[in-house]
């Protein structure tokens, strides 16, 4: 997956982004001031900086002033939620913005978002003999395509996105359905079993007892 | 309509109506008295030219001539002839019978202006002295030459006010601009100032009202500005007190909330468990702490303290105990000397003061170095002062000290210190206590915070 650089001065949000990104298999970078972010970007590519707005020494808008010829996807992240402040970072050429306090699933969306836009989302992903091709919305089993529908499809990919993290069935309507998806969960167990039965995942997908499903992938980074 | 060009209009009319007013008295009483004139002189003529006649009249009956019709005739008509030449026509009358001349039928002693075709004349008669009283003599002059100098009098006044007027007009223009120059350099200041250019004054030094009232407008604008200053820099503090404590607020609980929901939902081992249940754990306390702080703060404001007489040794050796800790993990010294023996106030709150104050002091102090915490006595007041030789802070920073969430450290890491509160917090203490407090510092050479405590009980006891 993409390798991401998080500059965060605060140790616990800098572990729990961190943690978060090596759950679904994203490759990180830590950094804790500005100036240390520009000298990692120095020594090493990236595909996403995350970037806190206030940083001891330089402060985010420095950083990213400093970087914006690197032509590297900026997901601003600040407790400043003005109008103003966002529009400093949009004006600087951000390409999102996360306000503290934020939820994972909204982070990890928003950076999936952001690398599908840069396209340095992996065009595909394979697990025990399965092999997904995102791009070309195909899956393979053991080299035989497989049938799959095309809202099977939508919801394997949400399910790959947020891997190891257990999805209530109410997320995985709003994040494969949509938001004005007016069906019930029950549709969302259907799929499921559907999805288990083709790719022969009874094992992967789990149920999660008083939460919803997860798929769990051990030991990928 | 603008003030200059009314009062213009209103003293122009003025000045027209009362121009046109006594020259036309003057016109007119100097018309009368020239009339007066000629109808005197007429009169005089008239009543010569009358006696003449009758002189001759007298000398023809006493020759023994009788004076009849034709004799009359005569004597008219050489008479007429010898005035004609001086433009005046005479006419002799017997008994409502023309007997010589031409003209109206006016007979009597009457006077009257006749336009005729000749134009304005003066007709005057009179009765020729007995015993010929029944002879009436009617003298009449042309008096063209008097309203001709008239009518050339008039005209010459109009020709002076076409030439008066439009100087007045000019005159006048420049006068009231003149004077209601300060009224306009008033106007436009105002409008600037409307226009938020607070610092705009009137530059006007005259001595009278406008210079009184631009020296009231001044000080008006002046009081303005300032109130103006004093609000903007109010809401600059607000926004920044909110801000951070949005910041104080929002970064741990976005810890908290992240790190539950990483609990809850993710697939994960031990290892992760426990790191993830320790931040939320030190992230609790945090919060905790913050909250307390914020209610100490506001507990403070509204209680009132109970003073007691506090040893001096006994408070800062607490305060030593309470501190040791991060003194040595910080390998700071802290030297303490009392040279007084007692304070009043609250015991509990002074120590509150004294740790956030050497709190800071550690903070701000390099390792190895020394604090110092002392007591004396000056000008019958007691001093606690706590002084470090640490890395110390700009005048700029010293006068946002006292400010809630201020640090002076931009990005607020939490690698120093609390939320910010610990100033707030000993200037709350100070204010309970009514001391005066002072903070002196200078960057690289360290910082003095001394507070100034009543020696003895003040307050009355009732």
């Amino acid at each position: 997956m993409a390798k991401i650089l998080v500059v965060e001065d605060e140790k616990p949000i800098n572990d729990l982004i961190t943690m978060n990104l090596k759950l679904v298999g994203h490759e990180f970078l830590k950094s804790f001031d500005g100036s240390s972010a520009l000298s990692v970007l120095e020594r090493e590519e990236v595909d996403l900086i995350l970037l806190d707005v206030m940083l001891p020494g330089l402060d985010g808008y420095e950083v990213m002033r400093r970087i914006r010829h690197l032509n590297v996807p900026v997901i601003f992240i600040t407790a400043k939620d003005s109008l103003a402040d966002r529009i400093t970072g949009f004006e600087l050429g951000a390409d999102d913005y996360i306000i503290k306090p934020f939820e994972i699933l909204e982070m990890l969306a928003r950076i999936h978002v952001a690398l599908r836009r840069s396209t340095k989302e992996q065009a595909g992903w394979s697990l025990d003999g399965v092999e997904v091709r995102l791009a070309e919305r195909q899956v393979y089993k053991h080299g035989q395509a497989v049938e799959l529908t095309a809202r099977e499809f939508e919801l394997l990919e949400v399910l790959i996105q947020n891997r190891n993290i257990a999805l209530s069935r109410e997320k995985l309507l709003e994040l494969a359905w949509g938001y004005d998806f007016e069906g019930e969960t029950r549709t969302v167990d259907v799929h499921i079993r559907q999805l288990r039965r083709k790719l022969g995942w009874e094992d992967r997908i789990k149920t999660i007892f008083k939460l919803g499903y997860r798929l769990e992938v051990q030991g990928e980074s | 309509m603008r003030f200059w060009q009314k009062t213009l209009l209103v003293v122009m009319i003025l000045f027209i109506v009362a121009l046109d007013l006594s020259v036309g008295m003057i016109m007119n009483k100097s018309w009368q008295l020239n009339r007066q004139r000629e109808v005197q002189r007429s009169d005089n003529e008239l009543a010569l030219i009358a006696n003449n006649i009758y002189e001759n009249l007298n000398s023809i009956k006493s020759r023994g001539m009788v004076v009849g019709d034709n004799v009359l005739l005569d004597v008219a008509r050489s008479y007429a002839e010898y005035y004609r030449r001086q433009k005046i026509d005479l006419q002799l009358w017997d008994r409502g019978q023309r007997i010589y001349g031409r003209g109206g039928a006016a007979a009597g002693n009457e006077t009257g202006d006749r336009a005729g075709q000749e134009g304005h004349q003066i007709e005057r008669s009179s009765k020729l002295p007995a015993p010929y009283d029944h002879l009436i003599l009617v003298y009449s002059r042309s008096i063209e030459d008097l309203y001709a100098s008239q009518r050339e009098l008039n005209r010459y006044i109009v020709f002076i006010q076409l030439i008066a007027g439009p100087l007045l007009a000019a005159a006048l223009y420049m006068l009231i601009r003149q004077i209601t120059r300060p009224l306009r350099q008033l106007s436009r200041t105002t409008q600037t100032i409307a226009e938020g250019k607070y610092g705009e004054r009137v530059a006007l030094k005259n001595k009278d009202e406008f210079g009184e009232l631009a020296q009231h407008f001044n000080q008006m604008a002046s009081a303005v500005e300032s109130h103006v200053v004093d609000l903007s820099v109010m809401a600059e503090e607000k926004q920044r007190i909110v801000d951070n404590l949005a910041h104080e607020l929002r970064t741990p609980l976005t810890s908290m909330q992240g790190f539950a929901q990483y609990l809850n939902a993710a697939h994960i081992g031990e290892e992760e468990r426990i790191t993830a249940s320790g931040y939320i754990w030190s992230e609790t306390m945090r919060l905790k702490n913050l909250v307390f702080k914020l209610l100490d703060l506001s507990t403070l404001r509204r209680q009132s303290i109970e003073m007691t007489c506090i040893q001096v040794d006994e408070l800062f050796e607490s305060v030593r105990l309470m501190e040791q800790g991060n003194l040595e993990q910080a390998r700071i010294h802290l030297f303490m000397h009392t040279s007084t023996a007692n304070v009043w106030g609250d015991p509990d709150l002074l120590a509150s003061y004294l740790v956030n104050c050497i709190d800071n002091a550690i903070h701000a102090s390099h390792e190895d170095s020394e604090i110092r915490l002392l007591a004396y006595e000056q000008d019958a007041q007691v001093v606690l002062e706590v002084r470090d030789f640490g890395r110390g802070m700009s005048p700029k920073q010293v006068k946002q000290a006292f400010e809630p969430f201020y640090r002076a450290d931009p990005a607020r890491s939490r690698e120093h210190g609390g939320a910010g509160l610990g100033l707030s917090i000993c200037r709350q203490i100070a204010e309970a206590h009514q001391a005066k407090l002072l903070l002196e510092s200078e960057e690289n050479r360290g910082t003095r915070m001394r507070i100034f405590l009543q020696l003895h009980n003040n307050e009355v006891h009732t």
